[in-house]
């Protein structure tokens, strides 16, 4: 990797965009650049500073929710993307799969089966990446509080950014929800995807406490 | 096959009758209760149980198996197994229950007559702990990934011990007993104060 020259503060192939976990190595070699490593010398503060807030600033207008319901909420998610609330004038954008998607919507209760598939979604996403977490059964259990399949506290499993409360929300809530995001997004404050990278073996940890047939891979890149 | 048709109805108009005294003559008089004019029950004894369902199956319009589910009667020590067997050209059921013990949980499989048995045994085996020697895939998760608990479906399976063994609560959430939170809030009688 190219190391930050200060004669070209304008370089902007030097600025780390994104980060592996760590002790883990991706599983293709890839360009260097992409990852925070202990060599990286970091670009001037306050051209990095503003060189981040513009990103964030575009960054906080393509927004595009992989298509992936797991619970009732997710019901919600039609009248939203659709004629009637219309996400796409906010900037919000439907993906089929989670390569090409940054927003991952978890639209109720989850069950262990499915939070399996939700890590291995989440992680093949590429970074940056937000969650929103919608409707009371993603906060403390909502209704199935005393359910034996499904998790009660999601933020145990995975970063989540926005939490947006009702049972269940409905269209005008997750706008006002993907409102609050936005902002945060440009205000440089929505990083779970960083937190999560940073600790994962405390996330490995509380998955695999409730996936019991634990056979995913260290890192599903 | 003998012809039923709608015109087989007893004095009360009841179109199973023809059907259920023909198991009688065969099988020997098993309660009967006739739930609905479409939908009869009947108590059968295990033994009876593969005799009477390939019966029903080759030799009467009664072919289709709807339904197979399992109900729990735990202060009775048995479990209830109850075929749904449907006429498709008749329009009426008969629900063919029988009783198994509890402990040694087993009974015969149906596989041979309806194949889709197979799927209903495997849920049973998975969410109950019926055991149906033969049924393929008895054993083979379902529903259920990695479970290492008794079958949830139990009635003694104490889901909300489970649920707070394994899945952690949020601190500050509080409960309500619904029927005391809506008595102080809508009175005795759930009328709005
Ligand atoms: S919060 Fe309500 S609507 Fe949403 S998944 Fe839970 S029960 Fe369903």
């Amino acid at each position: 990797m190219r190391k930050f020259d200060p004669d070209r503060p304008w370089d902007l192939t030097t600025l780390p965009t994104t980060m592996a976990p760590k002790g883990s190595k991706p599983h293709a070699p890839t360009d260097d650049r992409c990852f925070l490593g202990a060599g990286d010398v970091p670009a001037a503060p306050k051209l990095q500073e503003a060189v981040a807030t513009i990103k964030n600033w575009f960054r906080a207008s393509s927004l595009n929710v992989l298509a992936f319901g797991t619970g009732c909420g997710a019901i919600e998610l039609r009248p939203l993307s659709t004629s009637r609330f219309d996400m796409s004038r906010f900037g919000i954008s439907g993906a089929p799969s989670p390569r090409q998607a940054n927003v991952f919507i978890i639209s109720g209760y989850l069950s262990t089966k499915t939070l399996k598939r939700v890590i291995r979604s989440y992680e093949q996403m590429p970074n940056p990446k937000w969650v929103v977490a919608l409707g009371s059964c993603t906060i403390n259990g909502g209704m199935y509080w005393d359910s034996y399949n499904t998790i009660k506290v999601l933020d145990l499993y995975m970063p989540v950014d926005v939490y947006i409360t009702g049972c269940m929300p409905r269209p005008e809530a997750l706008i006002a929800g993907f409102d609050y995001l936005m902002q945060d997004i440009k205000k440089g404050e929505a990083n779970g995807w960083h937190h999560y990278l940073e600790n994962l073996e405390w996330y490995r940890d509380n998955q695999k406490k409730v996936i019991t047939d634990w056979d995913l891979p260290n890192y599903s890149w | 096959m003998f012809d039923f048709n709608h015109s087989n109805l007893d004095e009360n108009g009841n179109p199973g009758a023809e059907i259920v005294s023909r198991i009688h003559d065969r099988f020997g008089n098993f309660p009967v209760h006739v739930q609905k004019p479409d939908l009869i029950r009947l108590n059968v004894p295990q033994t009876d149980i593969i005799p009477l369902l390939s019966w029903l199956r080759t030799e009467t319009p009664f072919v289709q198996l709807t339904h197979l589910t399992a109900i729990d009667w735990l202060e009775e020590d048995e479990f209830e197994l109850v075929y749904l067997i449907t006429a498709p050209s008749l329009c009426i059921s008969l629900m063919v229950c029988i009783r198994v013990n509890r402990e040694k949980a087993e009974a015969e499989s149906v596989f041979n007559l309806w194949l889709q048995a197979e799927t209903y045994e495997q849920e049973l085996h998975e969410m109950f702990g019926i055991h149906f020697p033969g049924s393929p895939r008895q054993g083979v998760p379902f529903i259920l990934e990695g479970w290492q608990d008794m079958p949830p479906m139990r009635r003694d399976f104490d889901t909300v011990e489970y649920c707070n063994r394994t899945h952690p609560e949020r601190p500050g959430r509080e409960h309500h007993d619904s029927r005391i939170y809506v008595g102080r809030k809508f009175g005795e009688k759930g009328y709005l104060k």
